[in-house]
């Protein structure tokens, strides 16, 4: 192995995205920073998520919201991004919107207010809200388009929604972890929520999304992120 | 139920006439245990009958209900008998009804399990029988309906059988909150219960006879029949050094079962059942009936795997812990436990099973799979016949148990939290429960119990004005009735056949057969780790796995010589304390030896010539290079999950000492770690030292840190969450899309261990992972044991004490090599593949 272990300047061009024409930073929180527009992408952050189980009698830990703003919060420290871009799905409902705990809701009120940022709305978070910054239904940033759902045949568009994970299998061993993935022509954010699960790219719900034999595939790790063969991926 | 009675003419003169009579009939007599337990009640007082298998238990057990139903003058439910198992119910409804026809008497004896038909749930409730056969289960369920105490108004007699088995679980935990409940709706109530020998009878005593009153519990033991003839097979083949298949005994089990009637042959593990009934078959050229029993297999499957044993169809079956209990199966033979015994005292009630007559002696057979186990056979022989007791004593409570009591508790009545907790510390395993927790227990039934006050409007307990708690809707008691009981499964899949979808390993086009039969139900972890084509044993076959398919695992069949992946997972018991003391005393005493097979006689003179032999107080700990690694072997005979934790927390500190470490393997006896240090070359230049590396202080921060990442408290999370109500799978209504309504348990421990590591049901997970996956109390009495007491061999090659573990390495899930290495490389091979080297 040692010998053909590539240079620290290979493994730090290995763990960008190149996307249509830009750079992108993949975070190991599955967020996707934007060097160039000094933007933070965020999918799927389903803040309330725990709350939505109290109708059904689950009293489930009302703290997902504060854990996933916290994340945030520290992504955008790092990065120092000044624009925000969440693609939708913010809220696991709407009403999450109006449960949110004072707390939480005057944490979000403080990182609208102090840089750009902007709501795609999802199928679980429609409707437009008042909690600061811009609410949207989509955006064109760049040469890229930025919406919630992926569309088969689109060019240039980033995406969210369908929380994309990878399984390697190797040498009889195996991981699943949530992914970014890209054919040069559509990208797909893992989601970003600390509640969210995810769903495996060889399923159903992504086929002929992409044009396969040209997908690269980033895998979310403890300590770093994998850029990994597409021949190492399988199901379940 | 024959035997000699001293005291039958006195005492039988209080039967009544029917009963006397049916035993005159038969020219049977009482014997001496059961008119003990007839004396206590006839005192009032409860008791306690501690007798081995086939000592007709049940009969002591109930005589005193027949006594006092036979006048026909008691109006509504008597007696509630209360077993682990519902076929044990069902058996023990049988084996009553009969003698009851037969003399004559006015009792309503009825079952009631999760099988029995809601109608006729419906009518127990308000029609009871006199005597109703039940389980833990089933009495929190009746419990909780408002309408308990006209129903247990009128129970004196409570009869709890299995004891011994229900105590050591949540079950148990559940059943004495139950009882706590029964002990109040009905004063008068006495307990008989029953249970094998244990190693602490006092204790068992004391759990019955706390909520009852008066407190005083007389405590009948009978002293087994006939001494069981116990035997280790001597095989003419090599005891290989380590493995868990005893493949190599195969030819002399079938010889065994060959010359025997029925044999019922014990394994530790499925996977080791079905390996070893696949060898088995592929020997048996006479077709002799031999079966297979264990927890995954299709219920309708086993019931007549039972059916046919009772019978007397079957000459053998292969069977797991699901035969342990309970029920007879028809004439047994002959028992053989194939594999590491584990304990004296499970030993002693598998043996039982052979022979439900007292006067005879059960016969057993101890097949070792390797030869660590021929001494744990030998420790476990010298102990049985000794009489020798080490079962696990009565657990205290949990409070994800008890959260489950207090909602049942509301829906049956509003209830104050003073009187509650009065009750619910008359169970034993609360006895010790303080206010303040109780508290909290209650806050987080009704509201989560979070210190962010959210949930109020959801709340499922409201505090009213006259300071009761009560059931804010009716929804809430629907709900809890839907998530009773404390037995949490894995979450299974059923495993279904269907054919292949080509003869190409691993192809991926072409249609899949759908529709086949279920041959089962299998973990979903397992298959987790499996990818199309993998192949495994599974009811007696190799199948090949196909694909997941919702909740169904496609299989079909596969045709190779010898499935692919092992399915080996160390079994649920550990090696008992008692028993792994016993090995080291073999071990370290060569005059013992003599009872041994040559070959393992010579494997331990052989250790003793080239390393050390390891002390009966003494932790052996060896030192050496292989390839390009440094090992480190210790001998503490704790079991594999103490020696787990042990090897966890030894890698940190390894790693915080520099020597590198990359993995460990743990089994029964030993522990392997290894890594890139010379730790022989550390040891020598006083870099390390072993006495701090094992120091008992590993217990604190290392412990604590570790189980910060640790997936063990995830997974017993999950359990603790869904038992407390936290997590509900059945909604009303709507019990096909329960998965789609929970999240997943990982998600919901992290969130609340990052905001609230103190939470009850934190604290709950906590002390189940730390006794259960973790064994920390063994592990804990164990380094205080070998404290200064550490012998270090450093050697330049592997010791034949070290070989059995060694070869594990493969077989056994490695831990502490990290779990992205498969990331890792997939990574590495894509930039050598870009970078075109």
């Amino acid at each position: 192995m040692n010998a053909a272990l590539p240079s620290l300047q290979d493994e730090i061009e290995f763990m960008q995205i190149r996307f249509a024409g830009e750079i992108f930073e993949p975070l190991l929180s599955g967020a996707l920073f934007w060097p160039a527009q000094r933007t933070l992408l965020v999918a799927d952050l389903h803040l309330e998520k725990m709350s939505s189980f109290a109708a059904s009698g689950q009293l489930l830990p009302p703290y997902d919201t504060r854990s996933t703003l916290h994340a945030l919060g520290r992504d955008i420290a790092d990065t120092g991004a000044s624009r925000v871009i969440c693609l939708g799905d913010s809220f696991h409902r709407d009403e999450g919107v109006r449960s949110l705990p004072e707390e939480d809701r005057a944490r979000i009120t403080a990182l609208t207010g102090s840089l750009e940022w902007i709501w795609l709305a999802g199928n679980h978070d429609p409707t437009p809200h008042q909690l600061g910054g811009e609410c949207s239904t989509s955006i064109e940033l760049g040469s890229v388009a930025l919406t919630h759902e992926p569309t088969r045949g689109a060019n240039g568009l980033i995406a969210g929604h369908l929380h994309p994970a990878a399984r390697v299998m190797l040498g009889g061993r195996s991981v699943r972890r949530p992914c970014f993935a890209h054919d040069g022509r559509l990208l797909i954010l893992p989601a970003y929520g600390v509640t969210t699960g995810s769903l495996n790219i060889m399923s159903q719900p992504f086929h002929g999304l992409w044009h396969w034999p040209d997908l690269k595939v980033t895998m979310l790790g403890r300590d770093r992120i994998y850029p990994v063969s597409i021949r190492r991926l399988v199901g379940g | 139920m024959c035997s000699d009675g001293p005291l039958f003419d006195h005492i039988s003169a209080d039967l009544p006439g029917p009963i006397k009579d049916w035993f005159a009939r038969r020219s049977w007599q009482p014997r001496t245990h059961q008119l003990q337990m007839l004396e206590a009640a006839d005192a009032g007082e409860s008791a306690l009958l501690i007798a081995p298998t086939g000592a007709g238990k049940t009969l002591a057990g109930f005589l005193p209900t027949l006594k006092a139903l036979s006048a026909g003058q008691h109006e509504g439910l008597h007696t509630l008998y209360i077993s682990p198992l519902k076929a044990l119910a069902v058996d023990v409804a049988r084996n009553l009804i009969n003698p009851i026809d037969e003399m004559g008497l006015p009792i309503k004896v009825e079952t009631r399990t999760g099988d029995t038909p809601s109608h006729k749930r419906q009518r127990q409730r308000y029609d009871p029988p006199h005597v109703l056969l039940t389980t833990p289960e089933q009495l929190a369920l009746l419990i909780s309906h408002p309408d308990a105490d006209r129903l247990f108004g009128s129970v004196k007699r409570l009869v709890l059988d299995e004891l011994h088995a229900l105590v050591t679980s949540k079950r148990g935990e559940l059943l004495s909150l139950g009882v706590a409940r029964l002990a109040k709706l009905a004063p008068d109530l006495q307990i008989s219960a029953l249970s094998a020998t244990v190693a602490q009878p006092e204790l068992l005593r004391d759990w019955i006879a706390r909520p009852v009153s008066p407190q005083k519990t007389r405590l009948v033991t009978m002293k087994g029949g006939a001494a069981p003839e116990l035997n280790i097979l001597a095989s003419e083949d090599r005891v290989p050094w380590a493995g868990h298949s005893a493949a190599y005994a195969i030819p002399e089990l079938y010889d065994i079962i060959k010359q025997n009637g029925t044999t019922l042959l014990f394994v530790n593990t499925r996977s080791q059942a079905e390996m070893l009934f696949q060898g088995l078959w592929a020997f048996n050229e006479d077709d002799l009936p031999i079966a297979l029993h264990h927890g995954s297999l299709d219920v309708g499957q086993r019931r007549k795997v039972e059916s046919a044993m009772t019978a007397g169809e079957l000459r053998a079956v292969v069977c797991t812990s699901t035969l342990d209990l309970g029920i007879d199966w028809g004439d047994v033979d002959l028992v053989v436990q194939v594999g590491a015994p584990k304990g004296a005292s499970r030993m002693l009630q598998r043996i039982g099973r052979a022979n439900h007559r007292l006067d005879e002696p059960s016969r057993a057979v101890f097949v070792p799979s390797n030869r660590f186990e021929v001494l744990e056979c030998e420790a476990a022989l010298e102990a049985v016949s000794e009489g020798t007791q080490d079962s696990e004593d009565p657990v205290s409570g949990g409070l994800d148990v008890l959260a489950q009591h207090v909602l049942g508790m509301g829906c049956a009545a509003p209830f104050t939290t003073e009187a509650l907790f009065e009750e619910i510390t008359r169970a034993w395993p609360y006895s010790d429960l303080t206010m303040s927790q109780f508290k909290r227990v209650v806050e987080f039934v009704a509201t989560g119990g979070y210190a962010l006050k959210t949930y109020e409007r959801f709340a499922k307990l409201r505090l009213t004005e006259d300071g009761a708690w009560r059931i804010s809707n009716p929804r809430v008691a629907q709900q809890y009735r839907l998530n009773i009981g404390t037995i949490i499964e894995e979450p299974m899949v059923k495993v279904r056949l269907v054919r292949a979808r080509g003869q190409r390993r691993g192809a991926s086009t072409g249609p899949i057969g759908r529709g086949g039969r279920v041959l089962g139900e299998m973990e979903e972890y397992f298959f987790n780790q499996l990818a199309p084509g993998d192949t495994f044993l599974f009811g007696g076959e190799i199948v090949a796995f196909e694909m997941m398919r919702e909740n169904e695992a496609y299989v079909s069949r596969a045709f190779s010589e010898a499935p692919r992946i092992p399915s080996y997972m160390g079994g649920k018991f550990p090696l008992s304390t008692f028993l792994a003391d016993r090995v080291r005393r073999i071990i370290s005493t060569p005059d013992d030896w003599k009872v041994l097979p040559d070959q393992v006689r010579d494997w331990l003179a052989l250790q003793r010539d080239v390393s050390v032999l390891p002390g009966r107080e003494s932790l052996l700990v060896e030192t050496f290079p292989r390839a390009d690694k440094h090992y480190l072997v210790c001998y503490p005979f704790e079991g594999r999950l103490a020696h787990q934790t042990m090897g966890m927390l030894l890698t940190r500190r390894l790693e915080r000492a520099r020597a590198r470490p990359l993995g460990f393997v743990a089994s029964e006896y030993a522990l392997a770690i290894w890594g890139l240090g010379d730790l022989n070359a550390m040891i020598r230049m006083g870099r390390l030292s072993l006495d701090d590396l094992f120091s008992e202080e590993m217990l604190g921060d290392d412990l604590e840190e570790w189980l910060d990442e640790s997936n063990l408290m995830r997974r017993t999370f999950r359990n603790c969450a869904m038992i407390a109500g936290l997590i509900e799978l059945r909604h009303p209504g709507k019990e096909k899309t329960g998965r789609q309504m929970t999240m997943s348990a990982d998600l919901i421990y992290d969130v609340l261990y990052q905001h609230e590591p103190d939470h009850i049901l934190i604290q709950a997970t906590r002390r189940d992972a730390s006794r259960g996956l973790l064994d920390v109390d063994r592990l804990g009495q164990c380094l205080q044991r070998i404290r200064r007491h550490i012998i270090h061999k450093p050697l330049d090659r592997i010791s034949p004490f070290a070989v059995p573990v060694m070869l594990d390495i493969g077989k056994e899930p490695i831990f502490g090599e990290g779990r992205e290495s498969a990331m890792a490389e997939a990574a590495q091979e894509l930039i050598r593949e870009a970078s075109g080297r």
